[in-house]
């Protein structure tokens, strides 16, 4: 039954078909499945199960991700405000595109991924000064830092990824808090997040929230 | 002494020149090029543009010069009002033009894109290339396809939330607004002599569209675009996403003859797709010409030409070059262009 209710609430993102994830959820819920299970049973395992598939070269593309990361929070955030006890966040990140940096789909495709896996996103919006993103993480006690940037010049400039590396040095904060970057850039240049000081880059939104989750888990471990 | 426009009739023709085409597309370099600090400065003067475009041309001998400011002119056309300027970047659109959806409805497209005072530059820019360098250089512009400007007139993923979640009929009528839109700008080009047009439809590539959806929203539209004006000078260009197994179809529907490839597409699967009905353009990953070495650089650069030449049509070229990559290392990709793409 659940395996049935994944398949074809994947198969409907995957046609980027929003009305018909919808449509699913819906009769799942009609059907007796609490908002609790449809959470933890159907959205978690269809969107790890995505990952999964994006890892091993399945051929997603860029509005199967923004579907399957836009659907699944309005989803989550629809079923959390139906559930018996607020549920337990894993953690909360902070996001945000680096100076100079105006685009917005990257973070927001990262932010819906982990807000349906029960982390919470900080999202600082665009052009963020490196001082901000460090000190919202310390504020908040964010384990990952995530910057997004679409532009080479923003990708390596000296006020964005390199500076936040710097002021985690200087604030001996390296320990705690990962930097993970993502855009353009880095996917024409796989060793360009080791050159603007980043602890890892994620291909797509999808794999950005993949490889924070695990970031957030060791944190907690 | 060969031009850069009789070496891209050869070989749109599939006839031999000395060399191929190689386009090479330096844009914020201008600035460096004129010693003028701010890019800001640069782009508000088309004489700047213009004399820089000429300059760089002389000085690495490769076959285009470029009208192209930066992508956000074309927001700027319908309104914007605020462009952020970087030291090391391409400026990018700040200020949305469409904030709501009535913003949509009440979008007024232009009579005449040549008469806005936002084009005045352009046309400088333009008038200067065509006196200059007119019928012996392709002078290249960059047109954004009707599907795809929305993008930078609201913001991507409004624009991606709207295309794929509707409402319908709001969505609909954006993108015939912005045909509308094209239409004008391909024929303001046209007229101000512009030859090269290159039509920028990432919505094309099947990186960011499901081949259903672009055969149901980015076909038609594309229909749009083109048919009034027709495919001549046009270039199918999906900003640096690969599009090899759409090409077939682009042929077959709209008649479309040149395709400037992603670096990620397989240059020799794309001839054969192509199989002699268009020119093939052959596209280097330019941000690794940043830290290429000279011996990587000509090894790629090679590797490209060998898929590439083999039975003519066949054009090097490069996406927009980041400011950072040195410029030894311009010199050895053109070089090595120029070498390993000899007859």
């Amino acid at each position: 039954m659940q395996h049935k209710i994944i398949q074809d609430y994947n198969e409907a993102v995957y046609d980027t078909d929003r009305d018909k994830a919808l449509e699913v959820i819906n009769r799942a819920l009609a059907d007796g499945i609490t908002p609790e299970q449809i959470v933890f049973d159907v959205i978690i395992p269809a969107m790890e199960a995505m990952m999964a598939s994006i890892s091993k070269d399945f051929d997603a593309n860029l509005a199967q991700h923004f579907m399957a990361a836009q659907i699944a929070s309005e989803v989550t955030e629809e079923m959390i405000s139906r559930f018996q006890n607020p549920p337990e966040s894993l953690g909360t990140i902070v996001i945000g595109t680096s100076v100079g940096d105006m685009h917005t789909l990257g973070k927001r495709i990262v932010s819906g991924c982990l807000r349906s896996m029960m982390i919470d996103v900080v999202d600082l919006g665009v052009n963020v000064k490196p001082e901000t993103f460090v000190d919202k993480a310390v504020e908040i006690n964010a384990p990952v830092i995530a910057i997004s940037s679409m532009m080479m010049h923003t990708a390596t400039s000296e006020n964005g990824c390199l500076r936040v590396r710097e002021i985690l040095k200087e604030r001996g904060l390296e320990d705690k808090i990962k930097l993970v970057v993502g855009g353009a850039p880095f996917r024409w240049d796989n060793d360009l997040y080791k050159t603007v000081g980043a602890d890892a880059w994620a291909d797509n939104g999808i794999s950005a929230g993949e490889m924070i989750k695990k970031f957030v888990l060791e944190s907690r471990s | 002494m060969i031009t850069g426009m009789e070496r891209l009739v050869a070989a749109i023709n599939g006839e031999k020149s000395d060399r191929i085409p190689v386009f090479c597309n330096l844009l914020d370099q201008g600035a460096d090029e004129l010693g003028i600090a701010s890019l800001q400065e640069y782009y508000a003067n088309g004489e700047h543009v213009a004399e820089a475009q000429l300059r760089m041309r002389e000085k690495y001998g490769y076959d285009n010069v470029w009208s192209l400011f930066y992508v956000g002119k074309e927001a700027e056309l319908l309104g914007c009002e605020k462009i952020t300027f970087s030291k090391g970047g391409p400026p990018n659109v700040e200020d949305y033009v469409i904030k709501n959806y009535d913003d949509i409805v009440n979008l007024e497209i232009p009579d005449d894109i040549s008469a806005l005072p936002a084009f005045e530059e352009n046309l400088k820019c333009l008038n200067i290339l065509k006196r200059e360098v007119g019928g012996k250089q392709p002078i290249c512009a960059y047109l954004t396809s009707g599907i795809t400007l929305p993008a930078i007139l609201m913001g991507m993923d409004k624009w991606l939330e709207l295309l794929l979640m509707g409402p319908t009929d709001i969505r609909d009528l954006l993108i015939a607004k912005c045909s509308e839109f094209f239409q004008k700008e391909i024929d303001a080009f046209r007229k101000a002599g512009a030859d090269v047009l290159v039509y920028s439809q990432p919505f094309g590539s099947t990186d960011i569209m499901p081949m259903r959806l672009i055969k149901e929203l980015t076909l038609p539209s594309m229909k749009m675009d083109i048919e009034p004006g027709g495919v001549g000078g046009l270039v199918y260009y999906c900003g640096s996403s690969p599009f090899n197994n759409v090409i077939d179809m682009m042929i077959k529907e709209l008649g479309i003859g040149v395709f400037y490839l992603s670096p990620k597409d397989d240059i020799a699967e794309a001839k054969k797709i192509i199989n002699g009905r268009a020119l093939t353009c052959g596209v280097i990953n330019d941000i690794k010409l940043v830290s290429w070495s000279r011996e990587e650089i000509r090894a790629e650069v090679k590797r490209m030409c060998e898929a590439g030449m083999p039975g003519g049509k066949f054009l090097f070229g490069t996406l927009v070059m980041p400011y950072d990559i040195p410029k030894q290392n311009i010199r050895a990709m053109l070089e090595a262009a120029y070498e390993y793409g000899s007859y």
